[in-house]
């Protein structure tokens, strides 16, 4: 175990979790002191049914105030002074978010406008600037892989200034996470697989970054482990609850192992080809994260190779000499992005080069490597990488994930 | 009567001379880097103009402040903050933490990591200031010692370490 001569841990969220438990939020809204939520949701997760879900389930316990189902991927100040405006009206006193992670920041931030009583969300912005409890927020994702239900962070863009505003206090956590296995029993194999690899990456270099902790280790080791043993048996039987309530305490056990100890090169290069290309957030992680893992193996191979036993089982961790550990836990990470490749008839991609548009180009297009790099240098998940990263090292890395082979170990500078 | 002591603030001011010493020169060695060194230099040019940075310690400082004119020069603007638009303030939370930075018992990202360093200001930047730190510190410290202070050493040629010091420290000494 490394103990680090310091380290901060906080994991105050309440998390409720089985295959039937959205019937206990009246309750724990009752807990909280409140009565009457605004239900957060967007398009998609209405039109699944989810929606529909979760007012079945707590209307008999709860007055429901308003439901927002129209949230946008990237909802703005604009949209969050409408929806508290709503929230006001309606004589509402608590939230519920009901979606992913977009849907849940959205909720964060009414939930700072309501509480400060304020017209002025950016002026909250960046860290610590929230100094009193807000309102109970209760968080319900749809998606088994951000890990928004357990963080103290928020996303909102402000489109005035084409920036996106980063909301960070210990307030932001909300409440009570709910992960009920009904909620993502409809999500599609290939989102399954995208988004409990981000959860993977969550994980990953949560454990082996520089601010890892034995606390988040132990979030970080378990959620490895629920995913390796759950994943392609979910991608292969969707319908699957128990995997699937695997996968949802695998993503918060993740999301509280990066919420402490924060992730790497891999979230640098993986949010930059986000907003550089588009490419959706998981899949770029399942792309990069053997290459991130590779990068960084001269420096943290004792750490890399702690990882196989969650990875693959006591048996092969046994059976591995101890200095071929680290190498291994790669070569099952790209094996596991190649099963899932085949079992969702290639719409996991592998490498950069696959991931296409719905028009079948190319969405990272090679030519925007450059671009993805300079961006990538201005990401603050650099400071936790335990390997320092330059431009012509952001270049050598997305080329190898835009062909598909691995690194060249000898080009990896060290010093 | 029972006397219930005041303790006020204040203290260690041999700790608060030596940041304050260690600061100051830094600070003239970012001016004089970003005059120097192509790479500090582009990472200034990346930056807007009139943009002002300062790094010190919370809560009473000490702080140096980096500024880029108008027409892009970097200059050092001294030890105190107050009066001047700062952009991004890079603040190291005690006096503690400040000495285990800067007697490089720490080093820059695993001060940040555990949460010593508080960053206001824009990510981005913040990085590009990081980056510039670390090739300063390259300069000013002999290997052995620039190697607990920053993650990876890099291999530069002759003429850029070693005229580049000369420079470098030429410059801080005076100023320009």
């Amino acid at each position: 175990m490394h103990l680090p001569g310091y380290y901060e841990f906080s994991a105050r969220v309440k998390v409720v979790s089985g295959h039937r438990v959205l019937e206990k939020i009246p309750a724990e809204l009752r807990k909280l002191g409140a009565s009457k939520p605004f239900i957060v949701t967007d398009n998609g997760v209405s039109s699944a049914g989810l929606l529909e879900i979760v007012t079945d389930s707590i209307r008999s316990g709860v007055t429901i105030g308003a439901v927002a189902d129209d949230i946008p991927q990237d909802s703005d100040v604009c949209i969050i002074n409408d929806l508290a405006g709503i929230f006001r009206e309606r004589g509402c006193d608590s939230l519920i978010a009901l979606g992913g992670g977009s849907v849940i920041d959205t909720a964060k931030g009414i939930n700072i406008v309501i509480s400060e009583n304020t017209y002025d969300l950016m002026k909250f912005s960046g860290a610590g600037r929230l100094k009193r409890a807000l309102k109970p927020l209760i968080a319900v994702p749809t998606t088994a892989g951000t890990g928004s239900e357990t963080t103290m962070v928020a996303v909102i863009a402000d489109h005035e200034r084409q920036r996106k505003m980063l909301f960070v206090s210990y307030f932001l956590v909300p409440d009570v996470a709910v992960l009920d296995s009904r909620m993502t029993l409809s999500l599609p194999p290939a989102m399954t697989a995208a988004t409990a690899m981000d959860a993977l990456c969550h994980a990953v270099e949560a454990y082996t970054c520089l601010a890892k902790n034995p606390m988040s280790d132990i979030c970080a080791l378990e959620a490895i482990e629920l995913i390796s043993r759950n994943l392609l048996h979910v991608v292969n039987n969707p319908g699957d609850k128990d995997g699937r309530l695997a996968l949802a305490n695998a993503a918060t056990l993740a999301g509280m192992a990066f919420s402490n100890s924060m992730v790497g090169m891999v979230h640098a290069l993986g949010h930059s080809v986000g907003s550089v290309c588009g490419v959706p957030h998981g899949m770029a992680m399942s792309v990069l994260l053997p290459y991130g893992l590779e990068y960084n193996m001269h420096k943290v191979s004792h750490f890399i190779a702690e990882l196989l036993f969650p990875l693959a089982g006591s048996e092969i961790f046994a059976r591995t000499p101890k200095h071929l550990r680290a190498e291994r836990v790669v070569t099952i990470i790209r094996k596991l992005n190649q099963d899932l490749h085949d079992a969702t008839g290639g719409r996991h991609a592998r490498f950069f080069g696959e991931v296409l548009d719905r028009h079948g180009a190319h969405m990272v297009e090679k030519e925007k490597i450059p671009d993805i790099a300079r961006t990538a240098l201005g990401d603050g998940a650099l400071f936790y990488n335990p390997e320092d990263l330059d431009y012509d090292d952001m270049l050598m890395v997305m080329e190898g994930a835009w062909e598909g082979v691995p690194l060249k170990r000898n080009l990896i500078k060290s010093g | 009567m029972v006397s219930y002591r005041e303790v006020k603030p204040g203290g260690k001011p041999f700790k608060r001379a030596y940041v304050a010493v260690m600061l100051w020169f830094v600070g003239r060695a970012v001016q004089a880097a970003a005059r120097v060194d192509r790479a500090v230099a582009r990472e200034f040019d990346d930056l807007p103009d009139s943009f002002t940075f300062c790094l010190g310690v919370e809560p009473r400082g000490p702080f140096m402040v980096v500024g880029k004119s108008k027409k892009g020069r970097v200059k050092y603007l001294g030890w105190n903050p107050a009066g001047k638009e700062i952009d991004l303030a890079m603040r190291i939370q005690n006096m503690e933490a400040a000495i285990l930075l800067f007697t490089f018992q720490e080093n820059n990202a695993l001060s940040a990591c555990r949460n010593r360093i508080t960053v206001d200001g824009d990510i981005p930047a913040a990085c590009a200031m990081m980056r510039v730190i670390d090739i300063v510190e390259v300069y000013l410290l002999p290997k052995m010692i620039a190697r607990l202070a920053i993650k990876r050493y890099p291999s530069w040629s002759f003429r850029r370490k070693y005229l580049g010091r000369i420079r470098i420290y030429f410059r801080s000494v005076l100023g320009y």
